[in-house]
């Protein structure tokens, strides 16, 4: 009974959908019953839709995108990070720059990237990067603030070289906070994208599929979109990321305070 | 045992040393310098050609635009657009935090209910808000109404998880004592789950007014007709107006801290701390 619970009710009020939508009670093109959903999607994958393999396109260019952004974002952040949180002079410049960026909205960016790089992939990867990127940077600097000195005393007065020390004792140590800020930061970061393909009108995208089909009204399409792009996000930030995080802060029973 | 953050500090001035407001507002002064000194800075490219002054506007330029939007000349008009993103933000806030903590509060007493009900929540947990406004651009068109829904659908999940935690985690011996000497239901519920719940309830506040408010940028930059930040902003492109986008972002920069450390952080100081303080202290 347990196992049957989340497939009843998501699956009754998906039934109940279906058939008031096929008998016309509830408004059948505002709401399309979920296998016509299903097949506008299917037939969009396939080389039938328009333009051919339309959605497989725009899940890829959003993935590309998304990659890109975290990747820059985790290069640039952990660096910044160990900055501001090992060094004086670090925190000194980059912590008041960087605690008058955050309470921006990230996308209040975007008009103002619009207008340096116009309507291309680097308006939103840069969208990407500047959310993962202060996601990341929060939690490596409160993951290298507390690094304990005696450790690194110790461990210094054994002789160890500054590279040992760098590699054997601060990335450790940082390495359960990066991993929960990594996991925010994609999550974030998947909104901001798909906010900014909406926003930047670049001809692929998810973001810019369903704002693309309100020129169209097919809510079909919409709507399928928007499943996909939860189902998207899930898969990041829960079965990937999660995956990585079980595997190593749950394994090392690591606790991360959120 | 001393950690990074604590190594990096200076120590501590020996006896005799300038006062304590002195050191605070010394501390205040090196928070600001390298602001500032990147605003000079900016200026400067700017103004040497280095920047383009088309695409990135100098600091002082910004200023005098904002200043012009502020005066009567302009009807005023960017306390409009304030006036009216504030407005969408905050009662889409009210709205969510409306239907969220009652459900919330259901769901968290409730095991039978939160089995049956947490599946569906959870597959539209992972949908970012603005993803809904093509539907409800296509529903009910651009608009107020619009925002405000897309910015409640923001709302009202961190403020829906964190009550159900907050229920959650009440101990249930508390309200056994209460029930074993005799309080009926409103009692219990007054004195036990409304303050046990408070501290995870405000942090449901936080994090949904935080999304509210970035999600509301978002959503006016497609949905709105005349007036909002947001609509500003994304307008303001059209006329390769720099000054007034970036003065928006100065502006929105402002709300949101705003935001985050006044309007709760006064609310948390009154109820929690000090429901919460006296007992930390004697612990």
């Amino acid at each position: 009974m347990r196992r049957l619970r989340p497939i009843i009710s998501i699956g009754l009020p998906l039934l109940l959908w279906e058939f008031t939508s096929r008998m016309g009670w509830i408004n059948n093109f505002l709401f399309p019953p979920p296998l016509a959903i299903a097949q506008a999607i299917w037939l969009q994958v396939g080389p039938y839709g328009n333009p051919p393999y339309a959605v497989l396109f725009h899940v890829l260019r959003s993935m590309v995108r998304i990659l890109a952004g975290i990747g820059l974002a985790l290069a640039i952040g952990c660096i910044v990070g160990l900055l501001i949180g090992l060094t004086r002079w670090g925190n000194a410049i980059f912590k008041p720059v960087i605690s008058i960026i955050v309470p921006v909205p990230t996308l209040a960016w975007t008009p103002v990237l619009l207008l340096i790089f116009g309507i291309d992939d680097r308006t939103t990867i840069t969208v990407v990067f500047i959310a993962a990127s202060l996601t990341i940077i929060y939690n490596v600097v409160a993951g290298a603030e507390m690094l304990s000195a005696r450790v690194f005393w110790v461990v210094r007065s054994m002789g160890a070289s500054p590279w040992q020390i760098f590699y054997k004792l601060i990335i450790p140590g940082i390495f359960p906070y990066l991993i929960t800020g990594l996991k925010l930061g994609v999550g974030f970061a998947w909104r901001a994208l798909i906010a900014a393909e909406m926003l930047a009108a670049s001809s692929y995208g998810l973001g810019f599929m369903i704002f693309d089909a309100t020129q169209y009204l097919s809510m079909d399409i919409i709507l399928g979109g928007m499943l996909l792009i939860a189902l998207m996000g899930y898969l990041l930030e829960h079965v990937i990321l999660g995956r990585v995080e079980a595997r190593t802060t749950g394994r090392w029973g690591v606790q991360v305070e959120r | 045992m001393p950690n990074a953050a604590e190594l990096r500090k200076k120590p501590a001035p020996k006896l005799g040393h300038p006062s304590r407001r002195f050191r605070k507002a010394a501390g205040v002064v090196q928070f600001l310098a390298p602001v500032l000194g990147m605003l000079v800075f900016w200026e400067f490219l700017v103004r040497g050609g280095m920047l383009n002054g088309e695409i990135i506007s100098a600091p002082s330029l910004i200023a005098a635009r904002a200043l012009v939007l502020i005066s009567g000349a302009q009807d005023y008009i960017l306390f409009q657009h304030i006036w009216r993103s504030l407005y969408r933000a905050l009662g889409a806030f009210v709205l969510a935090v409306a239907l969220a903590v009652p459900l919330g509060f259901w769901l968290g007493l409730s095991q039978k209910a939160y089995d049956w009900l947490s599946p569906p929540l959870s597959l539209l947990l992972p949908l970012p808000a603005v993803a809904w406004t093509p539907i409800f651009l296509v529903i009910l068109g651009h608009g107020d109404i619009t925002i405000v829904l897309v910015c409640f659908l923001g709302a009202v999940f961190p403020v829906l998880y964190s009550t159900i935690q907050g229920v959650q985690a009440i101990p249930r011996h508390s309200i056994w004592v209460l029930r074993s000497m005799g309080a009926n239901p409103r009692e219990v519920f007054f004195k036990v789950l409304v303050p046990a719940s408070l501290p995870a309830l405000l942090t449901g506040f936080k994090l949904g007014l935080a999304h509210s408010w970035r999600t509301l940028v978002a959503a006016e930059m497609l949905a709105a007709l005349s007036r909002g930040l947001g609509f500003m902003i994304f307008a303001a492109r059209q006329y390769l107006d720099v000054h007034t986008m970036l003065m928006g972002i100065v502006i929105l920069a402002a709300l949101g801290f705003m935001f985050e450390h006044l309007l709760l952080g006064v609310v948390e100081q009154v109820t929690v701390r000090r429901w919460y303080g006296s007992s930390r202290e004697r612990a």
